[in-house]
């Protein structure tokens, strides 16, 4: 009931691509998906569902801020800002105002991997869309004003999600200080000098390297054909040409030979923490294994983290943790939300000692079921709608290469066995992977100085 | 860590409820069940096949409105403790057999009404309508539960206090209704959550939580007569009591001008609100209302949205919402820029506002929003969840499924006319409340000029207002 206003979801990210289902439960359903790769290179994927005249459509382009540079991080994300700031046939502001008379609306998001953009419509309003899609990947337009507009536009973003918000911040110094060689170190908002420094040179450079049809990615659910979408796409997509796609990332984060620490001061009334630990990439055979172990220690009441540090010790008030999908080894993130005056390292040895109950003596069967149930209604949440359906499809395609693998999930999870859970534990919940964030509020007097 | 371009308007979808329908072909929800129980319990059913979910969707017509004065947060505790221990069940057996099931049981409190949310697969069915009605006719409510939930509730403020967009709508309805009726905190505050003891607790529940004073929604994968022959035997047998109806008071909007400054040192950024008393669930007025809001501020070309944002980068979002409830609730612009750009923004709201009343809205704009309102409706009936929440929702504020199936009707009939008439009535312009959280040392001189009755509190201290001492 806190209205109004939307959290960044720093604090519970959802991982998109935990999908489950074992032998022992109902299987996952099975939808058919129409596919076709056009002749510039763009993937299209189509799901047909006439259940309410809507649809859904997602493009996803492979280009994040893993692509960026020192100097001009956050561009992705601006840039994803100026794709909505007027090309060719749609000038500034046209674009929104067309869909919205059309019945339409849309968003987009951009994290460290890719940049994606979400169109939910009537299906009497499909031409439009396709017009403005094509419109925009091939013509986009930079006005130097609408540059400065949304210059203070993404300040703003930024000032709300970051500065204004301690997890955002916090969040923000974990990535900086597990990552010492590879771009996931940096945000994806960009730091503020940067936004404030970035140039029309800046967008024009990021829209050459990302924005050719073959680094794109078209999903289409809802009230559609799959031959009139594909019929819509040869003449509106096709015809666009295709280009280089962005230089692959190399650099590769060397791993981590101990703890690392940091320490936040600011004017709050609680403290926070958050620890990270380096895991592997969406499309490692351990993916799946992990989030298992995941579920198992952090979600639901009756998880074994919640039971200890909210429940028995009662020195948190919310503790979590959270993978999201990615192209190159990433981090798996726990964020616990101390209670005021108890100190997160606290926190801190009640959470390494639940890693290390898991590390010596096996999960339980029950734990282990229990866990693949949870996962069978995150499969069913994130694919009950039209927009779910369209993201999960687009996230599998593009993070496991190949949407279909959707539908194996539950034969992967049904895999994993209590044994993998040891290993993983093991392998990457250890001293020396982690990276420790603490919060610590200010006094009162220091904070009125 | 993803970003998106407009967050605060993914929100608004969330935020409104009212439905409407489509263009090309018409809406209309799927004709449901009715049955009232001997008991009075009030049970609708509708079937929704293709995801193997059921969802049930209790709503207790008793909110926070009836929190005792100084215990607020009472309904809401309570809420929350029927899954925290039941004459079969401890806590934490309680979250063990729901989890396992991969489902859940939920429960909370808004000011008109308490509600237990659950959501099982449809092979649990029997297991999980098990453990939804042992949280609602059989909880006992451990002290020792109580004590802690109490304690986190006491943290969870404070740390809502930490951010300043998650508390702005709480000090705000605190001020504009002065700490009475909607102005009163469904979560409690850090005084009154003290004030809160296990008696007043198991009193809520013995006196409210009856079967007359429910409606129970079903929506989802199963069959109604099956379905209605389980709740028969779970729920038939639950004694009916009498429960009197909670008085809501009517308060009439505010007149002239105040302001609350809330100080929060370390902010960068100003968060305000802007607005009125303004209509109840069910004004005859409300469709006209919804359309004319969301030319205002009810999507991203809006006019606050194009002023404050597109056009000028001073903030991320600017948006308005009506906030109908059983008696008059809140009317609020929302928006937030930089402590330097904190009058320029408020300004420029205020401007738009008084644009609207002076200009109205063109034909184009009410074209282009009946056409966006009935393009994005089918979305939001999409779920078993959704649906079992708008039909009892619906049902409660006495409103039926023509909410649903004339919207497309009720849409095209609002004319420009119409809509000047809802603008001068319900879109205040010389009585205003104003409420700010930023910081003060850098803001206050540039705000005053905005109301003759200023007030101002420090985020740190407790409660939202009136200020403790002044209660």
């Amino acid at each position: 009931m806190k209205k109004h206003w939307l959290r960044i979801a720093t604090l519970a990210m959802v991982c998109v691509a935990c999908l489950s289902c074992i032998g022992t439960t109902a299987a996952a359903q099975e939808f058919p998906v129409a596919e076709r790769t056009l002749k510039n290179g763009m993937k299209v994927l189509v799901q047909s569902d006439h259940s309410i005249p809507n649809v859904a459509l997602y493009i996803f382009y492979h280009i994040g801020s893993r692509n960026e540079r020192p100097g001009t991080t956050g561009i992705s994300h601006f840039f994803e800002h100026m794709m909505f700031n007027g090309a060719k046939k749609y000038g500034p502001g046209e674009l929104d105002k067309a869909m919205e008379a059309n019945g339409g609306s849309n968003n987009a998001y951009t994290n460290q991997n890719v940049t994606v953009y979400q169109d939910w419509f009537p299906r009497s309003a499909m031409p439009l869309i396709f017009d403005i899609e094509a419109d925009r990947i091939q013509n986009l337009n930079f006005d130097p004003q609408k540059i400065e507009s949304e210059r203070g536009v993404v300040a703003s973003e930024r000032r709300s999600s970051v500065d204004n918000d301690n997890a955002g911040l916090l969040d923000e110094q974990l990535w900086a200080s597990a990552f010492i060689a590879h771009p996931y170190q940096w945000p994806v908002l960009g730091w503020m000098s940067d936004i404030e420094h970035w140039t029309i040179d800046d967008l024009k450079h990021h829209f050459a390297m990302g924005y050719s049809p073959s680094n794109a990615t078209m999903v289409v659910v809802g009230d559609v054909t799959p031959e009139e979408i594909f019929q819509l796409c040869e003449k509106t997509v096709e015809p666009i040409p295709s280009h280089a796609p962005p230089p692959p990332v190399t650099t590769v984060e060397p791993p981590q030979l101990g703890e690392r620490r940091l320490v936040v001061h600011k004017a709050a009334e609680l403290p926070l923490l958050m620890i990270a630990y380096h895991v592997p990439q969406t499309n490692h055979p351990d993916f799946y294994a992990t989030n298992i172990l995941r579920t198992i220690l952090f979600q639901g009441e009756s998880s074994r983290m919640y039971q200890r540090l909210v429940d028995k010790d009662q020195i948190a008030l919310d503790v979590s943790s959270s993978v999201e999908p990615a192209f190159d080894p990433t981090l798996a993130i726990i964020v616990a939300q101390p209670k005021q005056g108890i100190d997160p390292q606290k926190c801190e040895k009640a959470i390494y000692e639940e890693l290390e109950r898991v590390k010596l003596s096996a999960i339980t069967d029950q734990e282990l079921e229990k866990a693949k149930n949870i996962r069978l209604m995150e499969f069913y949440h994130q694919v009950r709608t039209i927009n779910g359906r369209a993201n999960t499809i687009g996230t599998y395609e593009v993070f496991d290469g190949d949407y279909k693998k959707l539908f194996d999930a539950a034969k992967n999870y049904a895999a994993v066995t209590k044994e993998d859970l040891q290993r993983v534990a093991k392998a990457y919940f250890g001293a020396d992977n982690r990276t420790v964030a603490s919060l610590l509020p200010d006094n009162e007097e220091k904070a009125k100085q | 860590m993803s970003v998106s371009k407009k967050c605060s308007f993914v929100l608004i979808a969330l935020v409104l409820i009212f439905p409407a329908a489509l263009s090309a072909q018409s809406i209309h929800i799927a004709t449901h069940e009715k049955v009232v129980f001997k008991n009075g319990l009030t049970v609708l059913l509708l079937e929704k096949h293709g995801v193997p979910i059921v969802n049930l969707a209790a709503l207790v017509k008793t909110g926070s409105a009836a929190d005792p004065p100084g215990q607020e947060g009472l309904a809401s505790i309570t809420a929350q403790l029927l899954r925290k221990g039941t004459q079969k069940r401890t806590a934490q057996q309680f979250a063990a057999d729901t989890d396992f099931t991969g489902g859940s049981v939920e429960a909370d409190a808004g000011a008109d009404f308490s509600t237990v949310q659950a959501e099982f697969l449809n092979k649990d069915l029997t297991h999980g309508l098990e453990l939804f009605s042992d949280a609602l006719l059989h909880p006992v409510f451990p002290q020792a539960e109580a004590d802690k939930l109490l304690a986190q509730s006491m943290d969870s403020v404070r740390a809502a206090k930490d951010d300043a967009r998650s508390v702005l709508g709480t000090y705000y309805n605190a001020y504009l209704f002065n700490g009475n009726g909607y102005g009163r905190t469904a979560d409690g505050d850090e005084i009154s959550l003290t004030k809160i003891h296990r008696d007043a607790i198991v009193k809520f529940y013995e006196t409210y939580y009856a079967p007359g004073n429910i409606i129970l929604a079903v929506a989802g994968d199963f069959q109604a007569a099956e379905m209605k022959k389980k709740l028969e035997e779970v729920f038939g047998q639950w004694p009916s009591k009498p429960v009197t109806a909670v008085k809501i008071p009517v308060l009439p909007p505010v007149k002239g001008k105040k302001l609350l400054l809330i100080d929060k040192p370390d902010a960068t950024q100003t968060y305000f609100a802007i607005g009125n008393v303004a209509t109840a669930a069910g004004d005859p007025d409300r469709v006209a209302i919804r359309l004319v809001n969301t030319v205002f501020g009810g999507r991203f070309t809006s006019l606050l949205n194009e002023a404050l944002r597109v056009e000028s980068g001073l903030t991320y979002g600017a948006m308005s919402t009506f906030d109908p409830r059983k008696a008059p609730g809140p009317f609020g612009i929302y928006s937030y820029t930089k402590n330097e750009t904190t009058a320029q923004a408020i300004d420029m709201a205020l401007q738009v506002l008084q644009k609207l009343h002076k200009q109205g809205i063109t034909a184009d704009e009410l074209a282009s929003t009946k056409s966006y309102i009935k393009g994005q409706f089918p979305p939001s009936l999409e779920t078993s969840k959704q649906l079992a929440q708008i039909i009892v929702i619906d049902e409660f504020y006495g409103l039926d499924d023509r909410e649903i199936n004339d919207l497309e009707a009720r849409i095209d009939a609002v004319t420009p006319a119409i809509a000047q008439q809802v603008i001068q009535k319900h879109f205040p312009t010389d009585n205003l409340v104003f409420t700010l959280i930023g910081k003060s040392s850098e803001i206050a001189p540039a705000v005053h000029k905005y109301a003759e009755k200023q007030d101002a509190r420090v985020i740190s201290e407790p409660g939202f207002w009136p200020p403790p001492a002044q209660k």
